[in-house]
């Protein structure tokens, strides 16, 4: 009965698609700006041995300008902006104030004379992995934008690399701080935007080695590359040293109810030292799960640092360590600091609110995007490559909020990492102090990763 | 063993909180016959209630009324313009569950939406101290909670059982229609059951906050253990709710220390729990009989 | 647990005017047509969109087969679906297979994981069942985690075969190419290879619908002890129904780990499995083409409903976290205004057109 429909309806199909299939659509042209008109890949200077990446080599439709019209540059971020981790994408706010506060104030003057102004467009991938390709192919192909700037989430970037490296676009600032970014050699658009992890774990056992040189550290770390990242650094640092790693916990946020219970069976292996390598707000209730009875120097990753997350500690933040590399509105010290004040002066006519100004969070994606306009300032030529290449050959060089002593040196062959100075801080009485002066681990960060899982 | 404990007491404690909230899962099936998904955010927005309210200025105990206050009139808004509209579970089960499905995405982003996405401090109810029994230090909070437990389920048990209301509510349950001929006001049984649930909640929330931090997604995993808790105890049972939730908080803080193969899995050893429970008692360790005329 | 279907059996004469069979065919022809040309004419981003429509499509079309047909109450599908993306993935790396042998391996592997699920099933019943499978769909992202050292954990585990690049041989994440024959560019190429892969499993689908195994397994549903008094091997079918279902969405899985190139386990868990409820549920549960209908609901508010949202609502609202309560509430009025999803509401509109008793439905329709 129904079979005659069936055959008549596929007849019909097949003709219409034999039809149709005739007319195909207008595919993009293929990149016509090829490798003829990137002649200022090398440098602009004669210096074709100093350049990192060459374009005209190593990319297939390498499109050096896209992004760019006129005197607008796009740029493009992919951010938990809804679903569970949405509180990270505070840092996405962070980038988006500094973009409206530096087109107030002017726009961006280019290494090439020009003054641009900045385009952000912003995609919502819910911290999950699995849309993040979705929505960079979009802001790739859709918006055309010139450059990412300040991704979140360290499997949501490893989920994208092989792509937009293949696409010769750049991922600037990349908002994690994980040991795999340091392979800059086979993805050299990619340039983090945070120290590494481990580097931030073996300037704490440097500190230790003055005080405590026989630790015993207990460690909770998140199970995935955070963690492991911060397992890796300390694992490495302590070889040589007469410190041991007594215990180590794993805990997973999103199966685990608190942290609670590892603590508590970290407090029965006789550490002396707690390293608390989770992020969000499980540190601060690993603070507080501490037994009464168990008083271990502790030490918090710089990602735990914030007003909030010490103000979930419940008090008892006092007296924990941690690292510093930038600036911190909220400390009396530096609020009188040029570059602070700046910062709350622009962030606040942009309309960042009070709370997010001194949270704490903001300040990243702050500083993601000054790091952005410096290389765009130092840029001889406004394109793909040449910026990229720019990151790659900074020296003594400093952006948005980084401490005053802090400076910025990389190579891309050699030296991947941005941010290699750190100081070691203590809280007390709600507020951080620095233990140590700035101490530069630059040029070793690859070194001091653990081996890769 | 003073390690295996504390364990024990964190399990409970945990377990606490999931027990009120399979209490509240409870309550609207008895009620209602549906299982509520958004018991848990519909918890974690009455706790944002009683946060908002310590804001103010009022402690803890009196900003928990308040919040419980909030979260009934929040439970009898949404049985009176989402649920009932719906009709019948019985008749259209998949219907209901996408509804409350929707008003689990709904809660969760409204609360985001108001609130932010910043973890907010609540106090333990019970303070920070601890007892020390036998050398196993026992926070005031864990025992607290216990007992706020018992006491929910007890006057749940005793208004079922006891109580006109509770009359009404199991007739309803037994069969709506007869029940509306009989003269019992239905609707108004139904909206008392869905106001008890918010109330509920308002009271897990306030336990479950304090143990990491009250934001958005404070009810995301617990709501999955409160499901376990009352399928391992059965759908329609108290008791069964309670002994779930501490079953399954105890199974998922303690066995993981010791059997290094579900290290990883907390949920794993509460599962194959359900599991083995289920097979044995498909309604669930105290859920009753379904006897159906076929 | 469901009202008795409310159509008669398909053996009245149906209304045989040439506006009828119209009004019935049209639509479907119609949506085939779309499907074929829509990807030749749109942009690259756009195929991209629609190509991942179709996993959920199939993954909803494996769930309508247990929970509407055979009443079995599933919210874990999420759940094996990664299973099946695992299964690919691993395959792809460690023995190089084609990825289409790799997704229908992978396939096999779910029955299997089904068919295992289904046994304890057969005792456990109802809601209880549905709750179990939850916990399941949040069990397995912390599997995946206990068996890190060959899943990858939570970083995920990149699919990649041995490609050139930069002069080495090295694992890099999979591509799609178009071969040359057919004209077509890379992206359009993955999607007609998806289409036809889950053409394939509809089609088969809705013949075992159509045929006496799917009368037997509405029977199950309907009345189960009925069911097995008229002859039904209740078991065999109930457990039979898992497997297959569980396979679908195997093949869902695997069209997703191909995709995207890599797969994280955060991706499998409860919000999965409740998108593919919802899709089966938007579309009309037991019926061919709900699925497909309800998969593309989903999709279009995710896709493109999602990122049009206007950033600056009323002023300074930026739009994009309130997303799920959007959804939320575009839910909650959908099942209030068609409880019988996509398909039941057009069914409804069409007894209404054609003004007389209920014409003969594809395959009985509970009254949801």
């Amino acid at each position: 009965m129904q079979r005659p429909h069936v055959a008549r309806l596929a007849a019909i199909l097949a003709a219409a698609a034999l039809v149709v299939s005739a007319c195909g659509r207008d595919e993009e042209p293929a990149a016509d700006n090829d490798a003829t008109e990137t002649t200022v890949a090398d440098g602009g200077g004669g210096e074709t041995a100093a350049v990192f990446i060459n374009p005209d080599t190593e990319c297939e439709n390498y499109e050096p300008t896209k992004g760019i019209t006129g005197d607008t540059i796009k740029i493009g971020n992919v951010r938990p902006a809804s679903g569970p981790f949405a509180i990270f994408g505070k840092v996405a706010t962070g980038l988006e104030t500094f973009v409206k506060a530096t087109n107030d104030a002017g726009g961006v003057k280019a290494g090439d004379g020009k003054t641009y102004q900045l385009e952000l467009v912003s995609e919502d991938d819910a911290y999950d992995p699995a849309q993040t390709p979705s929505k960079v192919q979009k802001l790739l192909d859709q918006d055309g934008i010139f450059a990412m700037v300040g991704q979140i989430g360290t499997s949501n970037n490893l989920a994208v690399r092989q792509t937009m490296n293949d696409a010769c676009v750049p991922s600037v600032g990349l908002a994690t701080g994980s040991t795999q970014w340091g392979n800059a050699n086979e993805y050299p658009w990619f340039i983090g935007g945070l120290p590494s992890y481990a580097t931030e774990a073996a300037a704490f056992i440097e500190y230790l080695k003055t005080e405590q040189p026989a630790a015993k550290i207990a460690l909770i770390y998140q199970d995935d590359d955070l963690g492991k990242s911060y397992k890796g650094g300390i694992e490495k640092a302590i070889e040589g040293t007469e410190m041991t790693l007594v215990g180590e916990q794993p805990y997973n946020p999103l199966a685990e109810t608190s942290p609670e219970s590892k603590v508590v069976q970290l407090a029965g292996s006789g550490a002396d030292v707690f390293f608390v390598g989770i992020s969000g707000a499980p540190c601060p209730a690993a603070l507080r799960a501490k037994p009464g009875d168990w008083n271990p120097l502790t030490y918090i990753t710089i990602t735990c640092t914030s007003k909030t997350a010490m103000a979930l500690a419940q008090g008892k933040d006092e007296g924990v360590y941690s690292t510093q590399v930038l600036l911190d509105p909220t400390n009396p010290e530096d609020a009188a600091n040029p570059k602070v004040t700046d910062f709350r002066t622009r962030a606040a006519a942009a309309g960042m609110s009070a709370d997010d100004i001194d949270g704490g969070i903001t300040t990243a994606g702050w500083n993601f995007g000054a790091l952005f306009v410096r290389a765009l300032e130092l840029s001889p030529t406004v394109d793909r490559a040449t910026v990229m290449n720019t990151l790659w050959k900074m020296q003594d060089e400093t952006f948005g909020l980084l401490r005053d002593e802090v400076k910025v040196n990389s190579d891309g062959a050699t030296d991947p990492w941005l941010i290699e100075d750190l100081r070691v801080i203590k809280r007390g009485g709600g507020q951080w102090a620095a233990v140590t002066e700035m101490t530069s681990y630059e040029g070793t960060s690859n070194d001091l990763a653990g081996p890769e899982e | 063993m003073s390690e295996f404990f504390q364990f024990m007491f964190i399990g409970l404690g945990n377990g606490a909180v999931y027990a009120m909230i399979g209490l509240g899962l409870v309550i609207i099936y008895r009620a209602t016959g549906i299982i509520n998904f958004a018991q848990g955010e519909m918890a974690m927005f009455a706790t944002f209630f009683v946060w908002t309210l310590t804001e103010v200025g009022l402690p803890l105990p009196v900003a928990l009324l308040g919040g419980m206050l909030g979260g009934a009139i929040v439970g009898t808004l949404v049985h009176q313009f989402v649920v009932r509209p719906v009709g019948n579970p019985h008749e259209k089960p998949l219907a209901v569950v996408i509804v409350t499905i929707g008003l689990f995405l709904g809660f969760n982003a409204l609360a985001q939406l108001i609130w932010g996405t910043e973890g907010k401090v609540v106090k333990p109810l019970f303070g920070n101290g601890e007892f020390n029994i036998a050398g196993v230090p026992i926070d005031h909070q864990k025992v607290g909670a216990l007992a706020v437990l018992a006491l929910e389920a007890a006057l749940f048990y005793l208004l079922f059982k006891k109580t006109k209301i509770g009359l009404a509510m199991r007739a309803v349950a037994s069969n709506s229609e007869s029940s509306g001929l009989c003269g019992v006001p239905v609707n108004r049984i139904l909206m008392i059951g869905w106001a008890l649930a918010g109330a509920i909640g308002a009271v897990a929330g306030t336990f479950m906050a304090p143990i990491s931090a009250l934001d958005a997604n404070l009810m995301q995993g617990p709501l999955i253990f409160a499901f376990a808790a009352i399928t391992l105890g059965g759908f329609d049972s108290f008791v069964g709710a309670v002994v779930g939730g501490l079953a399954i908080g105890v199974l998922t803080d303690v066995v993981p220390k010791y059997v290094t193969f579900v290290d990883k899995m907390p949920l794993a050893p509460a599962f194959v729990a359900i599991l083995i429970v289920l097979l044995v008692r498909p309604e669930g360790l105290f859920g009753t009989k379904k006897v159906a005329r076929v | 647990m469901s009202a008795p279907s409310n159509a008669a059996p398909s053996n009245t004469a149906p209304s045989n005017t040439v506006a009828a069979r119209a009004l019935r065919w049209g639509p479907l022809a119609v949506f085939l047509i779309l499907l074929i040309v829509l990807p030749l004419q749109l942009d690259k981003v756009w195929v991209n969109k629609i190509t991942l429509w179709i996993p959920l499509a199939v993954a909803a079309l494996g769930l309508n087969l247990l929970t509407g047909y055979n009443g079995q109450i599933s919210i874990g599908h999420g759940a094996l679906c990664g299973f099946g993306a695992y299964a690919t993935a691993l395959m792809i790396n460690e023995w190089e297979l084609p990825f289409l042998v790799a997704i229908l391996l992978g396939s096999v592997f779910c029955f299997a994981v089904g068919v295992a699920i289904g046994l304890p099933a057969l005792r456990i019943k109802g809601l209880y069942l549905a709750l179990v499978t939850l916990s399941f769909a949040t069990l397995f992202p912390q599997l995946i985690e206990q068996f890190s050292s060959f899943t990858g954990g939570t970083t995920g585990l990149a699919v990649t075969s041995p490609q050139e690049f930069r002069g080495a041989i090295r694992d890099r994440e999979i591509k799609f190419q178009a071969p040359e024959w057919s004209g077509l560019a890379d992206d359009q190429w993955r999607y007609f290879l998806f289409l036809a892969l889950a053409a394939g499993c509809f089609v088969i689908v809705a013949n075992v619908a159509r045929s006496r195994v799917g009368r037997s397994l509405v029977a199950i549903r309907d009345n189960e002890v009925a069911a097995e008094v008229s002859g039904v091997n209740v078991a065999t079918a109930k457990v039979f129904t898992f497997g297959i279902s569980a396979a679908l969405a195997g093949i869902s899985g695997g069209m997703i780990a191909v995709y995207n190139a890599r797969v994280t386990s955060g991706s499998f868990g409860l919000a999965l499995s409740l998108a593919i409820l919802v899709a089966v549920v938007l579309g009309g549960s037991a019926t061919t083409m709900g699925p497909a209908l309800g998969a593309i609901s989903v999709s279009v508010f995710e896709t493109v409903i999602k990122p049009e949202l206007p950033k600056d609502f009323l002023g300074s609202i930026d739009l994009q976290p309130a997303t799920p309560l959007i959804l939320g509430v575009l839910l909650i009025i959908s099942v209030l205004v068609a409880p019988g999803g996509t398909v039941g509401s057009w069914h409804h509109l069409l007894e209404r057109l054609s003004h007389r008793s209920p014409s003969p439905t594809e395959a009985p329709n509970p009254s949801e």
